[in-house]
């Protein structure tokens, strides 16, 4: 509150035409909170005081925070096996021999990668998309990188393909759309389960994943 | 529009989803009492949600919406048919999506069409329940009348004549076929066979569910596809991007993109999720 009082200034975005008449925020703060307000979730008034935070905090914190801005931009980069990100080219999944070559589990982007991970069951190759198959906004098979992993199967050394997309429309539509690109040469194309998700309530879960969880049940 | 209720009910065909922000997402819905409009749900891209899988794309829903001050809230849904036949097949699913891209296309923001709407779920229903991929041939010739480009089919286009057992040119600048008197007239089309004049007849008078049960040989189909096609991008005067994509399932597929792995930049990639 103290702070936004403080400030006076105009807010972000068209704020460099208005500047001249109002009494105005000092140029590199200004700069600063329109670099903030472009971030996704950041409206004005936090790129506002996202800005005099920073101005408040040491020089030391400050010079921290545009050093990892830094390095994030110019030290990572995309791994060339499998796509995701990465310091070091080859990454860690594709250079881990421990890990079954065999593999391949696709999945949308990076975070997806960690996710997975996470869950510590699973332990072969990974191909990250960065996209998904979205007929309706027009984005095609040349928009995302379904290429790349034609051309990882040439090599021969992949038995299986697990789609990971979401379980929407879009994730569906570019599992479909996988499976038959790849299908045709033999590798098996195989699909996460779907059903209820742990803690859930049947009373409110939808025809699609009770279907889904019907057709996919298990004995106890 | 003076005063609105601040709840309201209806049901509708969610035609497409845009996400907003962190976890929430903007859905269009095609109602047949209310229209075409748009409605914000909150929070429902968390895995909690109880609404998601009940707005998927191309379900049919029971909505519960509250009036909000730009967009509307979406606070209930509950689904009345999800048509999972379509969504476990590519072709089903992509032509499925391509009538929902036309329904939005074609129509503006709260103008009220139930015949519209009718035809949509009839769709849905027929290709939930194993009709053929030509049934979008009827829909995409129903929702040009419908929304008041109606192919003239019987008479021509420019003078009125009965037309001839003959082959004819169809014409989009006309409206439809002209006699073969006219055609300078009517300038650019494409000749289109006797065949392909009695199918678009049939199907301009018959049921979504007789046209359904018509078994098409491949080069009529194809003959059919591109007429139409060109007469529905004529109209909106741009490509449908589902009509492109699925242009493309139809043949083999093959590689998309020739440019090999290396070309990836860090930096087209990993932009902020649009909103």
């Amino acid at each position: 509150m103290q702070l936004r009082a403080a400030s006076g200034c105009p807010g972000s975005g068209s704020a460099n035409t208005r500047m001249a008449e109002v009494p105005s925020t000092p140029e590199p703060i200004q700069r600063l909170i329109e670099a903030f307000h472009r971030l996704p979730g950041i409206g004005p008034k936090s790129a506002q005081r996202l800005a005099y935070h920073i101005l408040r905090t040491s020089e030391q914190d400050a010079l921290a925070l545009a050093d990892s801005v830094m390095d994030v931009k110019r030290r990572i980069r995309f791994c060339s096996v499998c796509l995701n990100i990465t310091e070091n080219d080859p990454c860690g999944y594709c250079s881990d021999d421990r890990r079954d070559r065999t593999v391949v589990c696709v999945v949308e982007q990076p975070l997806d990668v960690l996710a997975i991970e996470r869950s510590g069951g699973y332990r072969g190759q990974y191909h990250v998309l960065h996209g998904v198959l979205n007929p309706i906004d027009g984005v095609g098979p040349e928009d995302i990188h379904v290429r790349e992993l034609v051309v990882r199967l040439q090599a021969g050394e992949i038995e299986e393909i697990i789609m990971a997309t979401n379980a929407n429309l879009e994730g569906e539509a570019t599992a479909m759309y996988v499976q038959r690109l790849v299908g045709p040469a033999g590798v098996r194309v195989t699909r996460l389960a779907r059903g209820l998700p742990s803690g859930a309530d049947l009373e409110y879960t939808d025809d699609v994943t009770l279907a889904r969880a019907l057709e996919g049940r298990r004995e106890v | 529009m003076a005063s609105r209720a601040r709840t309201y009910n209806t049901e509708g065909v969610i035609l497409r989803r845009r996400n907003l922000g962190e976890a929430d997402s903007i859905f269009t819905i095609f109602s047949p009492t209310l229209g075409k409009f748009d409605a914000i749900s909150r929070g429902v891209r968390k895995t909690k949600s109880r609404m998601r899988g009940h707005l998927e794309p191309l379900t049919r829903s029971q909505l519960h919406v509250a009036t909000g001050r730009n967009l509307d809230i979406l606070t209930q849904a509950e689904t009345m048919a999800a048509y999972l036949a379509v969504r476990d097949d590519l072709d089903r699913l992509t032509l499925a999506v391509y009538c929902c891209e036309l329904v939005d296309r074609f129509t503006v923001d709260h103008a009220v069409q139930v015949d519209l709407y009718d035809l949509l779920v009839q769709l849905l229903e027929a290709l939930n329940a194993g009709a053929p991929l030509t049934v979008g041939r009827y829909f995409e010739l129903h929702v040009l009348a419908l929304t008041g480009y109606e192919v003239q089919l019987s008479q021509c286009a420019v003078c009125g004549a009965r037309l001839p057992e003959a082959e004819a040119l169809f014409s989009v600048g006309s409206g439809g076929l002209v006699c073969e008197a006219c055609r300078g007239a009517a300038g650019s089309g494409r000749i289109i066979s006797v065949r392909a004049m009695k199918v678009l007849r049939f199907a301009a008078n018959g049921t979504l569910g007789e046209f359904a049960g018509l078994r098409l040989a491949t080069e009529l189909e194809g003959e059919l596809q591109r007429c139409l096609g060109e007469a529905i991008r004529a109209v909106l005067d741009r490509e449908t991007n589902s009509g492109r994509y699925l242009d493309s399932l139809a043949g083999p597929l093959h590689l998309p993109d020739p440019e090999p792995a290396s070309h990836v930049q860090l930096t087209s990639h990993l932009e902020p999720e649009r909103d």
